[in-house]
């Protein structure tokens, strides 16, 4: 093959993967404003499956649950991980190597497995104790956190070993106590990686569906297990106006997490 | 080792960071830096530094001098605190400080690669330790804005630190520690990552920066022409011990062992190998003279008088023949490689005095003074 025709091919294969990649988001977008109730035929524009979305109070609940738990799982996950992602950077000369290995784990642990562990692990407390930690938004809450919590851990860490070890001794010799480190270096240099980690863990929380699946109590529906349910009668335009909104969410929080993350590479660039 | 307590120039108490008026405290006076058996050991088998005595006076430009891995940024960080030591005490301005971290050390640093905080702007960061110290705000501005002038970077103050040049950010990391008043200012290499031009500016501008404010800076360097050029005393160090303190002159005439002799760019270095009531006699031939006790012979480079060969000259004392085996240019000076007869290679200095210059193959004497010659012990 000619390196031109090579060229094209690959060109080629660029435009039919992101085809595949967003075609089938456009096309769910696209029916959610659908004028008449069908996934097939585009009969015109309406809005009456966003009003009919704000009208269904199971809807709407679930969606209030969805973003309780994102929120407060992701606020959890940000200080719990930014406070274990310095810990690993603190230790990273001993030999501690094995302990970084268990942060790493869950990342690759499919999903399907640490959901039923979760679940099994909440309902043997919950019998234990005589009902605390029932299955319901707080182990939905512990659940989320447990799997945010090394991304944000890895965010943070790889932000810290990119740093001059010697911005820590000159932070001592400038007088800064511990507790002035922490607030007038380490957090304002770590903001960046904090923001990221927390629209990250914002992203993976609203969107879960397997781990949520199994550690939610009858009246802990999130959006993703209410679709789950929805779509067993059919795709509806109500699904897909969801589904539209929740796009809409994740594109926004991933451009936020993106725009800190490289915000100061940029402009170190632009300046360099 | 036996350290001089005399500092080879006067202490003067000079200006001062600003034009002081009546009103104000009279700057700290310049302190001094006891270290007595300090040591330190990262591992049982890793001993940065070991058994390290030595006396700093007040307002001494103090330089340590070694290779890499010799430990003289060790010796630095423990007396700023950033490391614990593993025995032995520091002493500052005659308070012992061995056990005080850091933050608590009227010592500031400027380190190697500068160390600047990125998240902060110019200003910002030459007054991030008076900030630390909770001194008042409108008395911050005013300390940064006068020690930014003194280091002549008073608009640069608005400035991110990404848009500094390399020298800039060496004068803002200069600021940022001269800004706090240390009682001792300690320097990591602060000029290695400068290119040779700017590198003598500032080599001379730090100078004259430690006169005027009459502080004791204590200087880290692997570059022995750096050190001779600014340094009052040197320290040269290797494998965590202290081979040698002295004048930049003492160190370079009168090595105390070959380390030294060596690190300090000696190639004419030789073992006695008889000694009698005449002189001594080297593997290449003997030298009269009286010299002092040692294993070894320095013959420095420049102190040698090289004449075309002739039987009147080669038969007059310490003149040995020669051949030029290799000729390198300088300007103000030649350098050659001489070979001697049983083949010992000799390098010999000679000023460029308008005559012409001996080509390579010409055959020559060569004259040792025996004032450029000095004995020393392995």
């Amino acid at each position: 093959m000619s390196g031109r025709g090579l060229r094209i091919t690959l060109r080629g294969f660029w435009y039919l993967m992101l085809l595949f990649l967003y075609a089938p988001l456009a096309v769910v977008a696209l029916y959610s404003f659908n004028s008449i109730n069908s996934s097939a035929v585009f009969a015109g524009v309406s809005l009456r499956w966003y009003h009919a979305l704000l009208a269904d109070d199971t809807i709407m609940n679930a969606f209030y649950n969805s973003v309780v738990l994102a929120l407060s799982s992701s606020v959890i996950a940000t200080v719990v991980g930014t406070l274990l992602g310095y810990g690993m950077y603190t230790h990273r000369e001993r030999r501690l190597g094995w302990l970084i290995w268990l942060v790493y784990l869950p990342i690759v642990m499919p999903d399907i497995v640490y959901g039923i562990s979760q679940m099994s692990f909440f309902t043997s407390i919950s019998a234990a104790t005589g009902g605390m930690l029932d299955l319901g938004l707080t182990t939905m809450v512990i659940a989320h956190v447990s799997f945010q919590v090394p991304f944000v851990a890895l965010l943070v860490y790889s932000r810290l070993v990119g740093l001059d070890s010697r911005l820590f001794a000159a932070c001592q010799d400038l007088y800064a106590n511990a507790w002035q480190r922490a607030w007038y270096f380490i957090l304002p240099t770590l903001r960046p990686a904090i923001v990221a980690a927390f629209f990250l863990a914002f992203t993976l929380s609203i969107d879960d569906f397997v781990i949520s699946f199994f550690t939610a109590g009858p009246e802990s529906t999130t959006l993703p297990i209410f679709i789950w349910s929805a779509i067993k009668k059919g795709v509806t335009p109500e699904v897909n106006a969801i589904a539209t909104l929740m796009i809409g969410a994740v594109f926004a929080a991933a451009a936020v997490a993106l725009a800190f993350q490289y915000v100061r590479a940029g402009r170190r660039n632009a300046a360099g | 080792m036996t350290v001089s307590s005399t500092p080879s120039k006067p202490t003067s108490q000079a200006e001062g960071v600003r034009a002081d008026p009546p009103d104000e405290t009279a700057r700290r006076a310049a302190a001094g830096i006891e270290l007595q058996g300090l040591s330190k050991h990262f591992a049982p088998d890793a001993i940065a530094l070991d058994g390290v005595d030595l006396s700093i006076p007040a307002g001494e430009f103090f330089t340590l001098l070694g290779p890499s891995g010799c430990g003289k940024t060790t010796l630095l960080r423990l007396i700023a605190g950033l490391e614990a030591t593993t025995s032995g005490t520091v002493e500052i301005g005659g308070r012992a400080v061995t056990e005080a971290p850091a933050h608590k050390r009227n010592v500031n640093t400027v380190f190697q690669s500068y160390a600047l905080f990125d998240h902060l702007n110019v200003a910002d960061n030459i007054g991030f330790g008076l900030r630390m110290q909770r001194v008042a705000r409108a008395e911050i501005t005013r300390r940064v804005a006068e020690t930014a002038a003194f280091i002549k970077i008073d608009n640069l103050l608005g400035r991110r630190v990404d848009q500094l040049s390399g020298g800039q950010r060496q004068r803002v990391a200069l600021a940022r520690a001269l800004v706090n008043e240390p009682d001792v200012l300690l320097l990591d290499e602060p000029l290695s990552a400068l290119d040779a031009g700017l590198r003598s500016d500032l080599q001379l501008e730090l100078m004259r920066i430690q006169r005027r404010l009459g502080m004791t800076f204590v200087f880290v360097t692997h570059d022995q022409q750096e050190a001779m050029v600014m340094s009052d005393r040197v320290a040269v160090l290797d494998a965590g011990r202290i081979q040698q303190v002295g004048s930049p002159q003492a160190l370079y005439e009168h090595p105390e062992n070959l380390f030294v002799a060596r690190f300090m760019g000696h190639e004419n270095l030789f073992e006695i190998v008889d000694r009698d009531e005449a002189g001594v006699v080297l593997s290449f031939g003997r030298l009269n003279g009286r010299f002092t006790a040692g294993t070894h012979l320095l013959i420095r480079p420049e102190t040698m008088t090289v004449t075309r060969d002739d039987e009147s000259v080669a038969t007059a004392d310490n003149t040995l023949r020669a051949r030029v085996a290799e000729r390198v240019y300088r300007g103000h000076v030649a350098e050659y490689g001489l070979t001697l007869a049983d083949g010992t290679v000799l390098v010999a200095t000679c000023n460029n005095l308008g005559e012409p210059m001996f080509d390579v193959g010409t055959e020559v004497c060569v004259s040792i003074r025996t004032s450029g010659v000095v004995a020393f012990h392995a």
